[in-house]
């Protein structure tokens, strides 16, 4: 027996005292820690999120610029544009820019980086994201300037030439690249998937020198961890954060992303086809009561599905009131006309859509069945998510609730309104001729016309069709480390410029 | 063995008396907890989100803090115990009883039947049973039938393998190859003969699994594969919790704590049944503790 | 003892190849993986386009002829996700997970053994009863919950231990300890069980009489004795130990296959999916022939079969 002690209090003391390892190395690199590791690098999947983050604006850059709060389009690339006519833009671009590996930046390398993100033999999400069905012909001007002649007239180009990045011409046609070679400020240095991504500062970028020299990613799907390593100092910065773990205000930051998130009801179901039950389900949202709890409590209560600063954002809608009685009021009519409103209703969820989003759905759940309703929790994974999001919809499907979220940061509602409401999008449940009617003449109009039409659709939307339970517009908290100077901002969603990143101490 | 001697030596045993008293009482909430806290378990109050334990002033069912909804941990952790035991005893009797009479079969039957059986075990024995059951219940969704079924197949092999060693062993016996050279049915020999023979031993292999299986299913919850919201198991309420660790300890700590209690009961049972019916290992250990 | 193993070998790659079909068939019922592809605001003629150029509406026997016909050339598809081929995603992971496995086996045994030896010594002293408790707990331990609570207390209270992720020494410290957890509780158990028989035999009675050291009694005449007993059970523990690092990787972030296929399967990235099943069967067909063959070479009964 004393052997055995003995053995057992040697082996415990043999343990090595250990010393934080870990923590960082030189006072100018950074380590971010992302939600999800990207699974490509590749320049034309820069506007997925977890690409996004990695590489726009700092491995690639954009044509155009878009300021996430006011939707303005700025240069990036190119210094200046023109509308030729309908069809057609010039961009003039900018001088002395080259790529990574020592190629020149111009009109031929653009021509080359845009037919590659329109090429049809790849899924780049640029494409496939903004230009649907429409088909780009570049013709070089000169050295540095091209004309694009667009297959149907777009007037917001410039807006969406602020998704489209250039790309060496070194690039492979045809086939996806692990390689992003850039004109960026940042070269990718090693990528070992599943373990880390490290960009390091180059010596020849044509803006100003930015301050951070390395910048090493890593992810984790914790939150709590993610949240733990910023406090450690393992980690600079976690985007995306849970409320409950955006604890301290000295290293949290919370702004709006310009995600909004919503119920979409089916309203072609019964007896959700109804407009008295879908307002009841608005008035027995309590909205307020899950603000400051189940979400932090700087997140709006939201009217519609675009954020506030996106170009047709109506500000004269109010959300519903909390008002159980007047739902239960709304509730017996639709029932005394025969309307089945004690059919059950499946909620359709999604593990991990945001944080704490499965808590939100029990929570609505139980407000619903308080005032009478009869509503099922259905928790999917993405998969089945996502086969439920899109048409085509099931013939025989239940009435159901769907959660989602959905973020437009490209200033303009178009993005949005299409897919969402207009009976030909990929994504509504409901038809309308004059919410149709007037998406569709918003779309061809620009300026205040264009503003004033998405306007009019947004006011009949919330206060006619009432096709969805509009929840928030919501906050991300990131968290960052004090040495840094660095103040995340709605842009953060989908891109991190380091160039943004200074330090306290040096 | 008498019913009254497993007593007797129960109570000369106070760790497996411990785990016993343990196992009765999760087995009593099982049975009536969900009733006995009734809405508690799923009313929401989020003025009481993430509520600390230990707040006796309180209804006794926040005694050990509150959800991230403001409910009960002691009343969702009684909710959940009924899902939880009720999938890992289902799996082990679906496993047990198909295993054993699979088993019986394979033993018995000299022809392609016997080979096909095992072969098909040695397909499931060939790879990682965790991973196997995520792929299955991805495809079929995690409603518990699913999760008993998956689990049963998992743990299959072990009472086929069992039970058809057994059976060959059995069948050498006098008595059987003097009913065989009678010309006794098969099917009336397996019920009659083999069956009460087997049966100890795949009962003592189900009490091991028990403990096993509730830790496999609370893994796949964890994972997000198993059991689904509004449905509730302690596995995934450590799951639920996970999220809130830095900041309320208690929502992932105590289910993951009754996890471990009952499984550790019922290891520790296990272990003296296995010991109680064998009458050379329990004179080894009378005869160890001598020396 | 040749034909022993060949007939073992080939039933296990039987195994495998139902193994194939079946997952195969089991991963395409939950549909394809274009709408998880492409961008939520893509057209309806754009998802219809990608199905179509992917082959995901070709019927799935034509899909599985294409697979198979792949694989005869050691083609194992491609990541959709990655953009690159899926044997070397695969490839990249399973260093990580064996290397997770092999450490922790290695230490479990090695700390089994002194453990259970030392227990088995004196059968029921206090050492032994304290550690026959310990390793039941450890061994009724879900793995998870005590992967959490170590993060929680380790890195998140005492700031020891870095949270997650592999680079250091000090980041393989809670993974290996966790993952240890439930083998160690089992193999010190067997280890113990195997040794008091052991020590009763009549040599090492002998040996105890002629007043040969203790350990010397232990570790050499004992623990020799129990040693196929503890080779076997620790055979059975290192497949059982992947579905362990399954677990530990997820809560650790480590990139593993365990990692790697929950991704594959949530992402329905097939080809991935089918690589990792293929590599980790294969890799535990290759074990339980080597264990095979030792037994063979260390059992009369068997090999003389």
């Amino acid at each position: 027996m004393s052997l055995g002690w003995r053995l057992l209090l040697a082996a415990a003391a043999a343990l090595p005292a250990v010393s934080p390892a870990w923590a960082q190395g030189a006072s100018t690199d950074v380590v971010i820690v992302l939600e999800t590791q990207p699974d490509q690098l590749d320049p034309c999947q820069a506007s997925k999120s977890q690409v996004g983050k990695v590489i726009k604006q700092n491995v690639v850059e954009t044509v155009t610029e878009i300021d996430p709060t006011t939707g303005q389009v700025n240069p990036r690339l190119a210094t200046e544009w023109s509308q030729v006519d309908d069809h057609t833009w010039r961009f003039k671009l900018r001088e002395g820019v080259s790529f990574h590996d020592g190629t020149p930046f111009n009109a031929e390398a653009l021509k080359h980086s845009i037919e590659r993100t329109m090429d049809e033999s790849i899924d780049c999400e640029i494409r496939v994201k903004y230009f649907g069905g429409l088909t780009l012909e570049v013709t070089p001007v000169g050295d540095y300037e091209v004309e694009i002649k667009t297959s149907t007239p777009t007037p917001i180009l410039p807006t969406l030439m602020g998704t489209v990045v250039a790309m060496s011409t070194a690039t492979p046609k045809g086939e996806i690249t692990r390689d992003p070679i850039g004109t960026g400020p940042y070269r990718l240095e090693e990528w070992t998937p599943g373990q880390q991504i490290v960009l390091t500062r180059t010596d020849d970028y044509w803006g100003d020198q930015p301050a951070v020299t390395k910048a090493t990613y890593i992810w984790r799907s914790e939150s709590t961890v993610r949240a733990a390593m910023v406090a450690s100092g393992e980690a600079d910065i976690a985007p995306n954060i849970a409320v409950q773990d955006a604890t301290d205000p000295e290293m949290d930051f919370s702004f709006l992303n310009s995600e909004t998130s919503r119920l979409r009801i089916d309203a072609e179901i019964p007896p959700l086809d109804d407009r008295r039950v879908r307002l009841a389900l608005n008035y027995a949202t309590d909205r307020e009561g899950m603000r400051g709890t189940i979400f932090s409590d700087k997140v709006i209560p939201s009217t519609q599905h675009v954020v506030p600063g996106i170009n047709g954002h109506n500000p004269d809608l109010v959300p519903y009131p909390y008002d159980p009685e007047k739902a239960m009021e709304l509730l017996a009519e639709a029932k005394a006309d025969g309307v089945p409103v004690d059919r059950e209703i499946i909620l359709i969820g999604r593990h991990n859509l945001y944080p704490n989003s499965q808590e939100s759905l029990q929570a609505l759940e139980a407000m619903y069945e308080a005032v009478g309703f009869n509503i099922t929790l259905k928790m999917t994974e993405a998969a089945e998510w996502y086969d439920l999001l899109f048409k085509p919809y099931a013939e025989d499907r239940a009435p159901n609730l769907f959660q989602e979220q959905h973020d437009n940061n490209n200033g303009d509602a178009v993005f949005t309104i299409f897919v969402k409401y207009h009976s030909d999008g990929g994504q509504s449940t409901f038809s309308d001729a004059e919410v149709d009617d007037l998406i569709d003449r918003g779309g061809q109009a620009t300026g205040e016309e264009r503003t004033k039409l998405y306007q009019q659709a947004f006011k009949r939307i919330h206060e006619e069709i009432v096709p969805d339970v509009s929840l928030f517009h919501m906050v991300g908290f990131t968290r960052v480390n004090p040495r840094l100077d660095f103040t995340p901002s709605i842009a953060t969603n989908s891109e991190l410029q380091l160039a943004e990143i200074g330090f306290n101490n040096s | 063995m008498q019913k009254s001697t497993l007593l007797a030596l129960l109570r000369s045993d106070r760790v497996a008396l411990v785990a016993a008293v343990w196992l009765v009482l999760i087995a009593g909430v099982a049975l009536v907890g969900p009733e006995i806290v009734g809405k508690a378990a799923t009313s929401i109050d989020l003025r009481a989100r993430n509520a600390p334990p230990f707040d006796f002033s309180r209804d006794w069912v926040h005694w050990l803090g509150s959800d991230s909804l403001g409910r009960g941990i002691l009343a969702r952790i009684f909710l959940a115990a009924r899902t939880t035991l009720g999938i890992a005893l289902a799996s082990v009797l679906v496993s047990m009883i198909v295993g054993g009479v699979l088993g019986i079969v394979a033993g018995l039957s000299r022809g392609r039947l016997g080979k096909v059986i095992m072969r098909s075990m040695d397909v499931v024995m060939s790879f990682p049973s965790l991973l196997m059951a995520l792929i299955v219940l991805y495809v079929l969704g995690g409603a518990p039938a699913n999760i008993v079924v998956v689990l049963a197949i998992t743990r299959l092999p072990v009472y086929v393998r069992t039970a058809r060693a057994e059976v060959l062993e059995i069948r050498e016996r006098a008595f059987i190859s003097a009913a065989l050279v009678m010309g006794a049915r098969p099917f009336h020999l397996a019920l009659h003969h083999i069956t009460p023979l087997v049966l100890p031993t795949l009962l003592i292999i189900g009490s091991l699994d028990f403990a096993y299986v509730m830790l496999a299913e609370s893994a796949l919850s964890f994972l997000g594969m198993g059991v689904q919201p509004p449905s509730i198991t302690w596995g995934l309420m450590v799951a639920e919790g996970r999220g809130y660790l830095a900041s309320a300890w208690w929502l992932a700590f105590w289910p993951g704590l009754f996890i471990m209690l009952t499984a550790l009961a019922a290891n520790l049972l296990a272990g003296w049944f296995r010991i109680a019916n064998d009458p050379t290992l329990r004179a080894a250990q009378g005869d160890a503790s001598h020396a | 003892m040749n034909r022993f193993v060949l007939r073992h070998g080939t039933q296990s790659l039987f195994a495998l190849l139902c193994l194939l079909v079946l997952v195969f068939f089991l991963a395409r019922l939950t549909g394809d993986p274009t709408d998880l592809y492409l961008p939520m605001d893509a057209s309806l003629e754009q998802r219809a386009a990608f199905a179509e150029s992917h082959g995901f509406n070709d019927p799935l026997v034509v899909q599985f002829g294409r697979y198979l016909a792949g694989l005869a050339r050691f083609d194992f598809g491609d990541s959709l996700f990655q953009g690159r081929p899926a044997i070397d995603a695969v490839l990249a992971a399973f260093p990580v997970t064996l290397k997770l496995a092999g450490i922790t086996l290695a230490l479990a045994l090695s700390l089994a053994i002194l453990i259970g030896s030392l227990a088995a010594w004196r059968p029921r002293s206090v050492f032994d009863r304290i550690a026959s408790m310990l390793t039941i707990a450890s061994a009724s331990a879900p793995d998870f919950w005590v992967a959490i609570v170590a993060i929680l207390v380790f890195a998140v209270s005492l700031g020891w231990l870095p949270t997650s992720g592999m680079g250091t020494a000090a980041h393989w410290i809670m993974p290996v300890g966790v993952l240890m957890v439930r083998p160690l509780g089992l193999l010190t158990q067997i280890v113990r069980a195997a040794m008091i028989g052991a020590l009763a035999s009549p040599y090492v009675k002998t040996a105890r009489a002629k007043g040969a050291g203790k350990s010397r009694i232990i570790f050499v005449h004992g623990l020799r004795n129990a040693m196929l007993t503890v080779v076997t059970v620790a055979g059975d523990q290192a497949a059982t130990l992947i579905n362990g690092a399954v677990v530990v990787e997820t809560v650790f972030g480590w990139p593993g296959i365990g990692n790697l296929m929950i991704q594959a399967i949530q992402q329905r990235d097939f080809a991935v999916l089918q690589a990792c099943i293929l590599v980790t069967a294969l890799a535990i067909f290759v074990m339980n022939l080597l264990i095979d063959i030792a037994y063979s070479r260390l059992d009369p009964r068997i090999r003389n079969a």
